[in-house]
């Protein structure tokens, strides 16, 4: 019973950060839109700031309802058809029963790295991504482990927020990257009448531009590390059998050589790390894999 | 005086309307999860039913003189269609797992046959039906499970009490083994 209660207060832990996280990406969004429209015209600040709700409502909206296509998307995963990998087919769909959720969509990365990974917004709308890799290395149990532990994040709702994170702070660092270019370009032709406001733009797209992948790396960091030890416990309890997921862990960490071409935004997603960068060393969004076997091994 | 008193009469009551509903719920909720993980548990014996005549047929291409292994596994599979009871269910089903199981031990002295390509899928489709099987009555144990532990701990016990719900008895064991029944080589 204390197993199941534990669930019930992920699934309320990560809708309340879901939807706290709407509020920030909210506000964030009417305030710049408030400093454009002050640097533009302080008669015009208050149609600035309308537009720029409208536009965070949108975005907010949409990537509720789209963000796990484009994330899919950008991780070249295609749909898996039944006939092709039964084998994976038949994992997920126990895994799912397993779990006392519906059967997630299917997908794979075509890749010769190990890994894995869950998206959507609820149980009723989740995907699961594969590596051709995994496939190509790992028995049932193993792959039933990894599943197993992605399924955990579509139960718990790890997915909704993970998803969100990835799509509307990936969106900041879009957002002040833009904001860059166009005060390079903007600055040589208009600065007639408004040197001052130019300054302040300038300004304020600077710090944008250091201080999102911050803020993007902090969010990643604070959701990921303790989420994945719960799901490979969580996980694990689905299998009703730790050593396949331990087995799995041990077979990546001797496989996974280089970086698979996927965004950082996203990688927080992964069953495991899939690139590694100079900041990723630093401040890594998942625990080291020794650790997460060794966890496994004292269950 | 008497207002603050009525006040918190209404106040209790609600409370206690409140309390009484989420149990209801919530003991409705874990009784109908049992009924559906046991349709789950149906729905993949019923597969591995639909797998045998077709298991049968490619088989049969290969080993003809195999009667007695074919006859025994017809005949497991119509008596598990006959069964109608869940106990009835759940032991024709074992019948019919041991059949089948040995219809693989055949295939295994016919090197052709384990190299077809049908063959193969099939041996994929039963151990992943296996499988599920073993995940469906897990999931129907756990339902159970914390079905009986809402009804006997209190306050649940006084909720089943009211409404008349009894413990339900859990009777499908998971062997360990059942998971491998199939092994798949290639």
């Amino acid at each position: 019973m204390a197993e199941r209660l534990s669930f019930y207060d992920e699934i309320g832990r990560n809708k309340r950060n879901s939807i706290l996280l709407f509020f920030v990406v909210f506000a964030l969004t009417v305030f710049l839109g408030y400093v454009i429209g002050m640097v533009y015209d302080p008669s015009l600040s208050l149609l600035f700031v309308v537009v720029a709700a409208v536009l965070a409502i949108l975005q907010i909206v949409n990537s509720y309802y789209n963000g796990d296509k484009i994330v899919l998307l950008s991780t070249g995963a295609r749909e898996a058809p039944y006939e092709k990998y039964r084998f994976l087919h038949n994992c997920v769909e126990g895994m799912a029963i397993a779990a006392g959720v519906p059967k997630p969509k299917i997908y794979v990365i075509e890749s010769k790295e190990m890994n894995a990974f869950a998206t959507g917004r609820d149980p009723n709308h989740s995907s699961i991504a594969v590596t051709t890799g995994l496939l190509d290395n790992l028995n049932r149990q193993e792959l039933e482990g990894v599943i197993g532990h992605e399924m955990s994040h579509v139960k718990n709702y790890d997915i909704r927020f993970a998803l969100l994170v990835a799509v509307l702070v990936g969106l900041i660092a879009i957002v002040s990257n833009i904001f860059m270019r166009s005060m390079w370009f903007g600055g040589g032709r208009s600065d007639r009448d408004r040197g001052n406001g130019g300054a302040i733009l300038i300004i304020v797209g600077v710090v944008l531009a250091i201080v999102a992948p911050i803020i993007v790396r902090l969010v990643q960091l604070a959701i990921s590390r303790q989420r994945e030890f719960l799901a490979d416990a969580s996980g694990a309890e689905l299998t009703r059998y730790p050593p396949g997921l331990a087995a799995a862990l041990e077979k990546i960490s001797k496989i996974n050589k280089s970086d698979m071409p996927v965004s950082e935004a996203v990688s927080h997603l992964f069953f495991v790390d899939p690139v590694h960068t100079f900041i990723d060393k630093l401040t890594s969004t998942h625990p080291p894999i020794q650790e997460r076997i060794k966890r496994l091994k004292a269950m | 005086m008497i207002s603050i008193l009525m006040g918190i009469l209404i106040a209790v009551a609600v409370i206690i309307v409140a309390v009484f509903v989420y149990f209801y719920n919530s003991i409705v909720v874990l009784g109908n999860r049992i009924d559906n993980a046991w349709s789950q548990i149906d729905v993949q014996l019923k597969k591995r039913a639909d797998l045998v005549p077709n298991l049968v047929e490619t088989v049969k291409g290969y080993a003809k003189h195999e009667k007695t292994v074919f006859a025994a596994v017809t005949e497991a599979r119509s008596e598990w269609m006959k069964a109608t009871t869940p106990a009835d269910k759940a032991k024709a089903g074992n019948v019919l797992a041991g059949a089948l199981k040995s219809v693989f031990a055949v295939a295994e002295n016919y090197p052709e046959l384990k190299a077809s390509e049908n063959f193969k899928v099939l041996q994929e489709e039963l151990s992943g039906i296996e499988n599920k099987i073993a995940y469906s009555r897990q999931f129907y144990n756990d339902a159970i499970l914390s079905y009986n532990n809402t009804i006997t701990t209190i306050p649940g016990i006084w909720f089943a009490g009211i409404m008349g719900k009894t413990e339900k008895k859990i009777y499908l064991e998971i062997k360990p083994v059942e998971r491998e029944v199939v092994k798949v080589s290639f």
